[in-house]
């Protein structure tokens, strides 16, 4: 899709989400949600388990009570309505499918509960199986079925009843990973046909990067950085989504200020003292302050010069890359890619530099300090 | 070592094992069992052999008018116990699903308590609370009847009573095994329902029915057996009385063989409504199955 044909699509609201919370009892689980999903777009929840991400997707869903805030979905304020009524379709991560339904009674299910017409039901039912390749299953029972085909007649279920919005909690957890790259292109194909609103739900920051138009990360039930997946990667707002974005994890080292210059700051390593990093920010914390320097893995390159000095124990060789993890003299751990296959670090001390331009500056609180 | 010395040590820890059981089962129910057989072809009394008769035990039955009666209470039980004990059952395990916690354990103990109480016991509470004079249910019976009623001594009351009073006493097992089959139903089957626009109605209908459909058949099946077999109650309530109106099969094969001193005769009649109960089982369980998978 080209931007033009996306800025005349975002014009309408998909899904929105005001001051949302929702507390068990003194426990609140979401803590003011303030979320804007356009129509048409395909967003993700991220965030490690416990964050509130599936939570929140069954609030929209209706599956759970909003404790205060307002859902709306489209023009509507559906905070209080019926899930049926909401105009949206779920994709449970255990499948949910009627296990003593045929395929086609699974997906018939809600036009045969709304009193569709028979030829409706049969040719809606139908048209969903083509697309998701189920018309030879259609007669059998869920037990029957590969993990894969169980997936796509949830998916089918979903479908037939042409909701404003699907919703997905983790749909490919139970998969191996090989179906997993294959019906993440699925789903992925599927948005691009149906053009529906997509709201996700995952942990994995793969399927959260190749599929989401727009990312949420969630943690502790708040949104902590939203924004389209590479933005995320190159800008992260705070310590939390700089880690927990990016594969493997940006490496973070505890740093004090050591002075201020028209062109930045300079900042000392905790554990490798003779180094002294410049950084190009506009922040003036306090000379002497404590920080946190994030430098991802990938930014890391060899050099004969200074740099830190890293004693490799793991090498990680994936044939394309290798990851080289070791640790600095002070103890902190150290991650750093290598392009195609680096025998023989493993054991040595390799010195490496941070590209120009890639270091991120944290202040104790987590806040980015750009 | 080899594959057949192998299989030879798996056979002998296997024998060692199932050994125990299979001599108890043989002396106290295989051998008792062929002797009931070979007894009821004869005259013999309780103790001591008889002479072979054939099948004249076998034949006197079919014209005697007690083991007819007592056939028919007993069918007429199973209509008044077996459906509506699963219905009941149901219908509490479906409140107490409703339960959270520690008080769905609670309420599911009361439910379960008078299971545990011995048959003697649970007819002494009820026939102090159904006493002619004193019964604290007797105004109850009043208001519906329109006078108190000596219900054991009253030729329409005494079945349906009894067979409330084993609902009563039985009711917990079938609720346990109902709730143990809801649990079985997982949770999102529920919330997809819903989303798919499903009333609490149809949520049952749809899914809880057919998937407690299993549970429902054993239920069905266990009941039928057990009020077949039904014994306790009767004699310790009512004696088969009035007028034979509760005299069922068991209580007939009793009085055969320990009150009349006939083991032969006895004998056939157990063998009758053990044929019953094998018929009558096998029969319902195959119909509820086929249902089940229509």
């Amino acid at each position: 899709m080209s931007i033009s044909e996306k800025q005349q699509v975002v014009t309408e609201t998909g899904v929105q989400l005001d001051a949302v919370t929702k507390a068990f009892g003194a426990i609140e689980i979401i803590r003011g949600v303030d979320i804007h999903i356009e129509k048409g777009e395909f967003a993700v929840f991220i965030g490690p388990s416990g964050c509130g991400k599936s939570t929140l997707l069954r609030m929209i869903a209706g599956l759970e009570d909003t404790t205060s805030g307002t859902i709306r979905i489209g023009q509507r304020d559906v905070t209080e309505e019926d899930p049926a009524k909401r105009g949206v379709a779920m994709v449970f991560q255990s499948y949910a499918l009627y296990p003593h339904l045929t395929v086609f009674e699974n997906m018939a299910f809600s036009l045969r509960l709304a009193r569709e017409k028979k030829d409706v039901v049969q040719k809606k039912v139908h048209e969903a199986a083509a697309i998701l390749r189920l018309t030879d299953q259609l007669q059998l029972k869920p037990s029957q079925l590969s993990g894969g085909q169980r997936q796509r007649v949830a998916i089918g279920r979903a479908i037939v009843r042409a909701p404003e919005v699907f919703l997905f909690d983790e749909p490919l957890s139970n998969l191996d990973a090989e179906l997993r790259v294959q019906m993440r292109l699925e789903l992925a194909r599927l948005h691009k046909a149906l053009g529906a609103t997509m709201i996700y739900v995952t942990h994995d920051q793969v399927e959260a990067m190749t599929l989401a138009d727009k990312i949420f990360v969630l943690q502790g039930g708040h949104v902590q950085q939203s924004g389209n997946p590479l933005d995320l990667y190159e800008n992260p707002s705070n310590r939390f989504v700089a880690g927990f974005i990016g594969s493997p994890a940006m490496n973070f080292f505890e740093a004090t200020v050591s002075g201020h210059s028209d062109a930045g700051i300079t900042v000392r390593l905790t554990d490798q003292n003779d180094l002294e990093l410049l950084l190009d920010v506009s922040a003036r914390p306090s000379v002497g302050s404590g920080v946190t320097v994030g430098i991802r893995p990938e930014h890391l390159a060899l050099t004969d010069g200074p740099g830190l000095r890293v004693a490799v124990d793991v090498a990680e060789e994936l044939g394309g890359v290798s990851y080289q993890h070791g640790a600095l003299e002070g103890g902190g751990a150290v991650v750093f890619q290598q392009d195609g296959i680096r025998h023989g670090m493993r054991g040595t001390v390799q010195t490496v530099t941070p590209q120009p331009g890639r270091i991120y500056l944290f202040a104790s609180s987590g806040e980015r300090l750009r | 070592m080899s594959r057949i010395r192998r299989k030879q040590r798996e056979m002998r820890s296997a024998i060692i094992l199932v050994a125990p059981f299979m001599i108890i089962f043989a002396i106290f129910f295989l051998y008792p069992t062929i002797k009931v057989v070979m007894l009821s072809f004869t005259n013999a009394p309780l103790i001591g052999d008889g002479d072979w008769v054939g099948f004249d035990n076998y034949a006197k039955l079919l014209t005697d008018r007690l083991f007819r009666t007592s056939l028919w209470n007993n069918l007429y039980f199973v209509v008044l116990t077996v459906i509506p004990t699963t219905v009941i059952a149901l219908l509490i395990a479906l409140a107490v699903g409703q339960l959270r916690g520690r008080m769905q354990a609670l309420v599911l103990t009361l439910f379960f308590l008078p299971y545990i109480l011995p048959v003697s016991v649970v007819t002494l509470i009820w026939s102090w609370m159904l006493d002619f004079q004193f019964g604290i249910l007797q105004p109850l019976i009043a208001a519906v009847a329109g006078r108190p009623v000596a219900v054991f001594r009253d030729p329409n009351w005494v079945m349906p009573m009894i067979a409330l009073v084993t609902v009563w006493w039985t009711n917990g097992f079938n609720v346990l095994l109902f709730i143990a089959g809801l649990r079985n139903i997982p949770q999102d089957l529920y919330e997809a329902a819903a989303l798919d626009g499903a009333t609490p109605w149809q949520r049952f209908r749809r899914i809880t029915w057919p998937l407690l459909w299993p549970v429902t058949t054993l239920v069905l099946t266990l009941q039928l057996i057990l009020q077949l077999k039904l014994f306790d109650q009767v004699y310790l309530l009512s004696a088969g009385g009035p007028f034979n109106q509760s005299y069922v099969v068991l209580l007939q094969m009793y009085r055969e063989a320990f009150q009349l001193n006939n083991g032969g005769y006895a004998s056939a009649v157990a063998m009758v409504l053990f044929a019953i109960i094998v018929i009558l089982s096998v029969l319902q369980f195959q119909l509820l199955k086929i249902r089940g998978r229509r």
